[in-house]
């Protein structure tokens, strides 16, 4: 090497001799006109630099062996799988740069071992741009000495090459062997001819693209008849054409030979090498701007991915199994647009992704959704549709015995838009008729031929962190706090609902379903774009003052809700979408004007996104008796003597700590209610009342009595607590137990006689010191008290 | 009229290198005492396809078919492929040069069609300078040829009347020239025949200049400014009959015994492309 550079070094300042003659004037740089590159050593700046999984050793100086002069390149291919390298490979580059315009083929002389076949040959490789590398493949050598010509493509473009010789060639029949390269020079041979370019191996190649997306033109070939007659085609570089478009507002190509498809439309990318046109060419077809599908979010620790750039997938058997003898679907994981993947089917009918024979089956039973991309590459009609469906083979791992089952989603004109994306989010509990999911084993598009081309992204199951995050509410919405008197209820749990349709068909998109949520029955609209409410028959809610919906949504971004009338009349409310948890509204039914009151057959909504709804119904304003008592609470009836009363105008109370202790969620108030003194506690969510002092030892006592008047409680509790022996907080013996009363009668007085043996949790009570009062709505309620005590029946 | 041709390819190296040294020998000791140059001046036949249009019937005629009108077998006697019409496809003049083009369809039961025209009882003439400048095509299977024969064909029959190829070669040897006579005992096979390489150049991409110049008792060949070959009766072992007049022939044939078949992947259409003929008076 020290030797090159030193040649190097004198052929420098040679040059620098020469440009002293020149004018001042700057001059190109030119690059030394010399073709040789190995005659009987390396020519001046030659290097050997052979490829980094290559044998090493396989290129050697040999001076035994020569077909001219002292002595030739050696190269000995090692044998298959050789640990110090499995082939043979390396270039010879000068990068001081020769200017071998005036050649027209690289030529040398040659022979081997054996017949031997080099797989690949040529120039222009210089581990840099390989702008101009051209490759012979499969040159066939002799055990003789034989003379071989690789022809330059296009000599004036290698004005500066630094790539005078390369090659790369493994064993052959396993076996390596040896062969000699000698009077190794480009020449100017006068009879390389016929240039007969191509690009895409001379097809006209159909390419549809999008826009914005790059495609490679491959197939570049030069074809060559040399001296001998013999026609030699190379494998060349795309610095040796010149690429057009015929339309570069559609499609641009650059010297690279990449073509960027820049809008719809159509147009032919053609070439010319040297001033020859190249046969072959693209007819580029940009269909528009391609948009990917959206970008999974959920957490790969809660996803199972079949097929998704975003994850790792699981193996598969196929993506397509091309089930004879009806499937005509072709296609499958075959195109890639800007390093999105993506399954394109056509000519469907049906498809089936596999995961059973040589891939494992999925157990998917900790997921909780299926989910799938899929963008129509069509219009799609009023009949067509798409069944998406997953299919369990049951834990004997194979299909057709008893333990399988299947469920399906079934997608048509309301979801499926050609040339758009639509994502499926189906809960496993959606999907009807798969009874288990932790063998599951195939994933199925259906069309019967109705869609017959769709592109495919993202399919996986994951988990939904159980209703967190995107997939729903955590929690169910507030309960509602109307007196049941005063309601119309149509779809609560709190209340008799009047019977209705919830999801008539009227032609909508929207996916209807119950869902629980939190115990809670929630009616859910999925992908709403407008959804009808059928009343069974025409009520009358002209009494009525409001209607109450709670909803919630965290993706749409209009929602209205309709009352219709019979004609029909209609008028909507807006809803403030989205929400942040539950939102509850309670809308004027004036509002809803022209809309008959007394006459409200239907609801409707409409809008966007993933809708839940809950407590739908009318109600009256002020509740039945005002809000507060007007008579005072019954007046006890037992015998003193049986009493341990707290609070009661009737007996002699014990002492009580307190009414309302500091870590009440309540307002305390003595009041008189009628002439009778009764405690008041508003914006109720609990209040603590304490004998801690003097614990009650209710031992002897059956039962526990508290008088309660509410105009708004939906739900009332009693706790009891027993400090235990040690007649103190904690200490480890302490009890306890809450009896609750779901919608307890609102506006008038209720007495609850409770048997101290219904406090199952209650298992002393020799020291009771607590009794915690609890009212819905929350910190919402306001109740009177009175008549709290023990007695003994 | 062509019979079958000695394979020439098939010669071993040791004579052409033997050749070689004959010809260097020539043209380094004996030229300047023997040969009779040609006066250039005195033109007696031009034709530089400066016309548009079919080949000026003044002067040409059409040989048209698979020769056996000629009398001869089907492929002209040498097993060719082509079937010659006089179609502008196959034969036309324009752009100032003859062409004539060897296609590759089905026609008259040939795979490939070309053409052949003669001067035949229009422009014939003894002795004299005959050239033409061609530029040839190539592939494995084509064979143009620029070529004399004996007025007295139909009387004599051939050989006895005489066959010089002024130009012969073969589209897979794009650099080879061959210069041949046929006459009586030295005919087909035995033929007397001399290839001249072109070395760093080819026929196919360029025009080069064909000619004989031919007096009594030699024939000179060249191509461009080399002399390459001097025939004398004493190079022939049979009567020298070429000492009356000749006619011209031009003609691409396709495939048949002196070529082979046409290759896979030879290029179609093929033309060769005369851009002048002219015969210049000789030595009486």
């Amino acid at each position: 090497m020290k030797l090159n550079t030193l040649i190097l070094f004198g052929f420098v300042l040679l040059l620098s001799n020469c440009t002293r003659d020149l004018s001042d004037d700057a001059v190109p740089a030119t690059f030394p006109a010399n073709g040789e590159v190995y005659i009987d050593g390396f020519s001046a700046g030659l290097e050997y630099l052979p490829f980094g999984d290559s044998y090493f050793e396989a290129f050697s100086v040999d001076e035994e062996t020569a077909y001219a002069g002292e002595s030739a390149m050696r190269f000995d291919v090692p044998n298959v799988g050789d640990p110090d390298g499995a082939y043979a490979g390396a270039i010879f580059p000068d990068y001081g740069g020769r200017d071998l315009s005036g050649f027209d083929a690289l030529t040398f002389w040659a022979k081997a071992t054996k017949r031997g076949t080099i797989n690949e040959i040529g120039f222009g490789q210089d581990f840099r741009e390989n702008k101009y590398q051209v490759t012979l493949n499969n040159l066939e050598l002799t055990t003789n000495w034989r003379q071989y010509t690789i022809a330059i493509p296009e000599p004036s473009k290698l004005t500066q090459e630094s790539g005078l010789f390369w090659y790369a060639e493994g064993p052959e029949n396993d076996e390596g062997y040896t062969f000699w390269v000698d009077e190794l020079q480009f020449v100017k041979t006068g009879t390389v001819a016929q240039p007969r370019p191509s690009i895409f191996d001379g097809q006209d190649a159909p390419i549809q693209s999008f826009a914005g997306v790059t495609t490679a033109i491959t197939g570049l070939k030069q074809t060559v008849n040399l001296g001998n007659g013999q026609d030699q085609t190379l494998t060349v570089a795309p610095g040796y054409f010149e690429f057009t478009s015929s339309d570069p507002s559609v499609a641009t190509v650059d010297e690279q030979g990449m073509i960027t498809a820049v809008s719809a439309g159509e147009a032919v990318i053609t070439a010319t090498l040297g001033g020859v046109e190249a046969k072959g060419s693209a007819l580029v077809t940009i269909l528009g701007d391609f948009e990917g599908a959206p970008t999974p979010t959920q957490d790969p620790a809660d996803v199972i991915s079949i097929f998704s750039d975003a994850y790792t997938n699981e193996p598969v058997d196929y993506y397509n199994g091309y089930w004879a003898p009806f499937q005509t679907t072709i296609g499958q994981d075959d195109i890639n647009i800007n390093g999105d993947n993506i399954i394109a089917y056509s000519e469907l009918n049906f498809v089936g992704i596999q995961f059973l024979e040589n891939a494992p089956t999925i157990d998917a039973s900790s997921m909780t959704h299926l989910h799938v991309d899929i963008q129509p590459r069509e219009d799609i009609q009023p009949d067509d549709y798409l069944i998406v469906r997953v299919a369990d083979v049951g834990p004997d791992n194979e299909f057709g015995t008893g333990d399988d089952s299947s469920g399906e989603i079934r997608l048509d004109q309301s979801n499926l838009v050609n040339g758009e994306w639509y994502s499926v989010d189906v809960a496993f509990s959606d999907l009807a008729g798969l009874t288990g999911r932790s063998n599951l084993a195939q994933v199925v598009f259906v069309s019967d031929a109705t869609i017959s081309s769709i592109y495919v992204d993202n399919i996986y199951f994951y988990d939904d962190g159980g209703g967190s995050g995107s997939t729903g509410p955590d929690m169910a919405a507030p309960t509602p706090t109307q007196g049941a008197a005063d309601v119309i209820s149509v779809f609560s749990d709190a209340y008799t609902n009047i019977n209705s349709n919830l999801n008539p068909d009227w032609g909508q998109a929207t996916q209807v379903s119950e869902v629980s949520i939190d115990g809670n029955n929630t009616l859910r609209y999925g992908g709403l774009d407008y959804q009808g409410l059928e009343l069974e028959s025409s009520t009358d809610v002209s009494g009525m003052d409001f209607l109450h919906i709670d909803y919630w949504t965290e993706n749409s971004s209009g929602l209205n809700a309709f009352l219709i009338s019979t004609g029909p009349i209609e008028e909507s409310s807006a809803l403030t979408v989205p929400t942040s948890g539950w939102a509850s509204v309670d809308i004027p039914l004036g509002d809803f004007s022209p809309v008959d009151l007394a006459d409200i057959i239907q609801f409707k909504f409409d809008g966007n996104g993933d809708i839940y709804l809950d407590n739908i119904y009318f109600f009256a304003e002020g509740g039945g008796g005002g809000d507060e008592p007007t008579t005072a609470a019954p007046t006890p009836t037992q015998d003193e003597a049986d009493v341990i009363s707290l609070f009661s105008d009737a007996y002699t109370d014990v002492p009580v700590d307190t009414w309302r202790t500091d870590w009440s969620a309540a307002t305390f108030e003595d009041v008189t209610v009628d002439g009778n003194a009764t405690k008041k506690y508003s914006m109720l969510d609990f209040v603590g009342i304490e004998t801690v002092a003097n614990t009650v030892d209710a031992t002897n006592m059956s039962h526990f009595h508290v008088d309660v008047w509410s105009a708004d409680f939906t739900f009332f509790a009693i706790k009891l607590v027993d400090f235990g022996a040690d007649g103190a907080f904690g200490g480890g013996d302490d009890v306890e137990h809450q009896i609750d009363f779901e919608m307890p009668m609102q506006g008038g007085w209720v007495t609850y006689d409770i048997p101290l043996s219904d406090f199952t949790g209650l298992t002393t009570r020799a020291n009771v010191a607590q009794y915690i009062l609890v009212g819905q709505p929350t910190s919402a309620t306001t109740i009177y008290v009175d008549n709290l005590y023990f007695y003994q029946e | 009229m062509r019979t079958p041709i000695l394979f020439e390819t098939y010669r071993p190296l040791v004579n052409m290198i033997f050749s070689l040294v004959i010809v260097l020998l020539f043209v380094s000791c004996e030229t300047d005492e023997t040969q009779t140059v040609i006066t250039l001046t005195n033109l007696t036949f031009e034709d530089d396809f400066d016309t548009d249009g079919p080949i000026d019937e003044t002067s040409w005629s059409y040989e048209l078919g698979d020769g056996t009108d000629n009398g001869l077998p089907a492929g002209w006697g040498n097993n060719e492929l082509q079937y010659y019409t006089d179609r502008p496809e196959n034969i036309k003049v324009e752009g100032g040069m003859l062409h004539i083009t060897a296609l590759q369809e089905s026609f008259q039961g040939a795979a490939y069609t070309s053409a052949r025209i003669n001067t035949k009882d229009k422009v014939e003439q003894q002795y004299g300078r005959f050239e033409a400048r061609i530029q040839l095509p190539w592939g494995q299977g084509l064979w143009p040829a620029f070529w004399l024969l004996g007025s007295n064909i139909d009387e004599v029959s051939w050989p006895q009347c005489g066959e010089i190829d002024i130009m012969e070669y073969r589209g897979q040897d794009p650099s080879t020239l061959i210069g041949t006579v046929h006459g009586p005992g030295y005919s087909g096979g035995e033929s007397v025949s001399k290839e001249y390489d072109l070395g760093n150049d080819r026929f196919d991409t360029g025009f080069h200049i064909f000619g004989i110049e031919w007096g009594p008792d030699y024939i000179n060949f060249y191509v461009d400014d080399v002399l390459y070959n001097q025939l004398t009766p004493e190079d022939v072992e049979g009567e020298w009959v070429f000492d009356q007049p000749f006619y011209i022939i031009l003609n691409l044939a396709v495939g048949g015994n002196f070529v082979g078949p046409v290759g896979a992947n030879t290029v179609f259409p093929q033309t060769m492309l005369v851009d002048y003929v002219r015969v210049y008076s000789g030595p009486n």
